[in-house]
């Protein structure tokens, strides 16, 4: 009789309990994974973004006030023999979107010149750059819009502006983007919005950011600095930071998603950690005459305690998979972008969020087996014959 | 097994009217302590959650409800998505004092409509120490504003018309630094654009709390605009808003016009998908803790089976027994609903009450003060109650189809 047999036998006897809390593990860790993958993705960003090492430069008052793009040659002007920054792009929000739709798309008009250099991880190939150098309608769109509106590659594509004075501008794609980070975004070039601005009798060679592509994450601090100081107590005083700092406030604008996953995250360990040791403290308590048996027929006490973490394990492992999968399955068909919501465009889940959700429901499995197994160690078998039922 | 001594406790004659008295069930609970606490704990995390979310969907709700004046109409340009990003020429202006159907100002005999100009300021988080900042919407008004808005109500002294002063709406000057009157934030653009905050202002509560307010032609002024953003319209008292808004977007004006409560409503959809999404996670939650009450519930059935037996013998009915079980499970869960809510209103009080979020299209923080008021706990606990008894049916169903007979020979 090997410790497996007894484990699934232990397993078949109550399958009602069984099933429960399986299914009570199942629910909670669908949530957990999804939750997991939220932050996995969000830590990724964070970690890719900050090898960009890019600083975001707007105005003080708000990223609403416009700065003149001749500030760029200022910035670029503090080092001159570049030392510390590679490049720096200008960007103006579009903010369009496709006529008869209601979603805005992240959509910016960026400095043609500069964009694949302050942008190399889009990974744009040299002859999508001279593409998008050749042609000034050139867009770099992501897959969510694509999906969405059957782009294809060289297509065309149409988008009305949502601020004043309400361009209507038709581009070029030039490529798709694959990354789901930037799902929802919509490139194109500065040149072509300041020329149909400039058509309309409208404030044109403005931007609402400076994206500045820096060396090394010290050269990022000191012209962090230094740009700030060079704008002081003039008309277009300067905040900067860092990528991730300055993307903070947006998700935080958005109702702080990450915040949410991870509060909700720690209250489904803490309610698995609950059901499962309280099925494996009620299976104990049914069992201890039992395994007081299994002792006085020679079972050694580090086998009793096997049996009891492993049943323990088994469900918490059994009750995971029940919940990750489906979830996992769901998110992949049913991907988040379509909802086009922020920061939940990225959510999918990952390898990593997977692994990490089964280690949780392992630690939770053995942490909840953990006291009954060492009451089964420690059972004194002839005071637990004595125990009725 | 060891006799439940609650069953002790139970007189013949005082159940065999009514069903199991509660003392029955409350010994019960406390005959398989550890199971009950475990079951108790799982029930309160997820009522904890419950009760958070629910106090931020009746705040939103309250919020709304707030803004839903019927008789006033926000007009924006055409193809604008919200005051933020509309553009209205003064001519455009002057066209909707032809607009029939509008409410008139009985001191100046003039139609009620109050030009708008929207722009936004970068403010930091006092919840977050200003670690992230918040896009704060500033609203350039003149006098009329004040009595279209009628729910704005000034708490101090109101900004002097031409000069550099603001007042601030109450959510606004909790939630974000430098809001304290007599403090001075930075408007426009221009080297000298201090601007010192004079007074609050409250509007029943409504989005407009999170705002700031200052005179319009000096904040014009300093953003360099020719442009007004929107027009907030009263209209009058035995006019339809629904013809006037056809008038609006009619040939002769062509703008875009809606309802407060419907402009409002919009904005909110972003916080809508956000409380959605939560809502789907407790959900979730919620029928795991329905499984672990079954779960407990079974158990408890399996180990008092001659118990519930010798019930059935001395004379309660199945029904009896079956309401008894889920009562049992009921105060079980209104116990965790009860630890639950105490969490929730402690985690508010501790870790914080404050939410903003950007409106759909404004680029703009709503910001809104989480209570968890009475009504809402109380809705909490009656869908922590109902848990409970759902997580109960099934076994308290086996427990009322006990044979009494053979239970009774049962160890």
């Amino acid at each position: 009789m090997t410790v497996t047999y007894v484990l699934m036998q232990n397993l078949r006897r109550n399958p009602l309990r069984s099933a429960l809390t399986c299914l009570a593990f199942a629910l909670p860790m669908a949530v957990f994974v999804a939750a997991l993958s939220f932050v996995v993705a969000l830590r990724d960003m964070a970690q890719a973004n900050e090898k960009q090492l890019r600083l975001a430069v707007h105005h003080k008052t708000s990223i609403i006030n416009l700065l003149p793009e001749g500030m760029r040659r200022r910035i670029e002007a503090l080092d001159p023999q570049r030392q510390r920054l590679t490049a720096v792009c200008g960007m103006r929000w579009f903010g369009g979107r496709v006529p008869g739709t209601p979603n805005t798309l992240t959509s910016l008009a960026a400095d043609a010149d500069t964009f694949p250099a302050v942008y190399a991880e889009v990974g744009l190939t040299p002859a999508e750059i001279e593409a998008w150098q050749r042609d000034r309608r050139a867009a770099v769109v992501g897959r969510g819009p694509a999906e969405q509106h059957g782009w294809k590659v060289g297509g065309r594509a149409v988008l009305e502006s949502t601020v004043p004075p309400y361009l209507s501008l038709e581009f070029t794609i030039i490529r798709i983007l694959d990354d789901p980070q930037r799902a929802n975004v919509f490139y194109f070039r500065r040149d072509y919005m300041d020329e149909a601005l400039r058509e309309a009798g409208w404030d044109a060679d403005k931007v609402n950011i400076f994206w500045v592509k820096c060396v090394s994450a010290e050269a990022l601090r000191s012209l962090q600095q230094d740009i700030d100081a060079l704008f002081a107590d003039t008309p277009d005083e300067t905040k900067s930071e860092d990528e991730n700092a300055f993307i903070a406030n947006f998700t935080q604008a958005a109702g702080d998603i990450p915040g949410l996953m991870k509060a909700m995250a720690v209250v489904v360990v803490f309610i698995i950690a609950l059901v499962a040791g309280n099925t494996m403290m009620m299976s104990f308590r049914e069992r201890t005459r039992e395994l007081a048996v299994f002792k006085a027929i020679g079972f050694q006490s580090w086998r009793i305690f096997g049996i009891v973490l492993g049943e323990s394990l088994l469900l918490a492992m059994a009750g995971s998979l029940l919940g990750i999968v489906p979830a996992a399955l769901v998110l992949a068909l049913a991907p988040a972008r379509g909802m086009n919501v922020g920061p939940i465009n990225a959510l999918e889940v990952s390898p990593a969020a997977v692994a990490g959700s089964l280690i949780i429901a392992a630690a939770v499995g053995a942490a909840a087996g953990l006291w009954p197994a060492v009451q089964g160690l420690r059972l004194r078998t002839v005071d637990a014959l004595r125990i009725p039922g | 097994m060891a006799e439940n001594p609650a069953a002790r406790t139970v007189r013949a004659s005082e159940s065999s009217i009514m069903g199991l008295p509660l003392v029955y069930h409350w010994r019960s609970l406390f005959a398989r302590r550890s199971t009950t606490l475990l079951t108790v704990l799982v029930v309160a995390a997820v009522t904890a959650v419950l009760a958070w979310m629910l106090s931020f969907a009746a705040a939103l709700r309250s919020s709304l409800a707030v803004a839903a004046d019927g008789r006033k109409i926000i007009v924006l340009k055409r193809g604008a998505t919200a005051e933020s990003n509309s553009a209205i020429r003064a001519e455009d202006m002057n066209l909707l004092t032809q607009v029939e159907g509008l409410d008139i100002d009985p001191e100046t005999g003039r139609a009620l409509i109050s030009p708008e100009m929207l722009v936004q300021v970068q403010l930091p988080r006092l919840a977050d120490g200003g670690r992230t900042a918040a896009n704060v919407a500033v609203r350039g008004v003149t006098g009329t504003a004040f009595s279209v808005h009628r729910n704005v109500q000034l708490d101090g002294r109101c900004f002097a018309a031409g000069s550099r002063e603001v007042i601030v709406g109450r959510t606004a000057a909790r939630q974000f630094a430098g809001l304290r009157v007599g403090d001075t934030i930075n408007l426009g653009y221009g080297s000298d654009r201090g601007y010192t905050v004079v007074g609050t202002f409250s509007a029943g509560g409504g989005p407009m709390e999170s705002e700031i307010w200052g005179y319009l032609p000096s904040l014009m002024n300093a953003y360099n605009r020719t442009l007004y953003s929107s027009a907030a319209l009263r209209i009058a008292p035995d006019a339809d808003s629904r013809a006037v808004i056809e008038r609006i977007e009619g040939p002769a004006v062509q703008l875009n016009a809606s309802t407060e409560a419907d402009y409002w409503r919009e904005q909110a959809m972003l916080v809508r998908v956000y409380l959605a999404v939560a809502g789907v996670l407790v959900g979730l939650m919620a029928v795991a803790a329905v499984l672990s009450v079954a779960n407990t519930m079974y158990a408890s059935v399996a180990g008092r089976t001659r118990e519930i037996a010798m019930l059935r013998t001395i004379g309660f009915g199945p029904g009896r027994i079956l309401a008894g079980f889920v009562l049992e499970a009921a105060i079980l869960a209104l116990i965790g609903g009860v630890l639950g809510c105490a969490a929730c209103a402690a985690w508010l009080r501790l870790v914080g009450n404050t939410k903003d979020m950007f409106g759909a299209t404004t680029f703009t923080s709503m910001a809104f003060q989480i209570v968890l008021d009475p009504r809402t706990a109380a809705e909490a606990l009656a869908c922590v109650v109902l848990v409970g008894a759902a997580g109960a049916v099934f076994p308290a169903r086996r427990a009322a189809r006990l044979p009494a007979i053979s239970g009774l020979r049962e160890v």
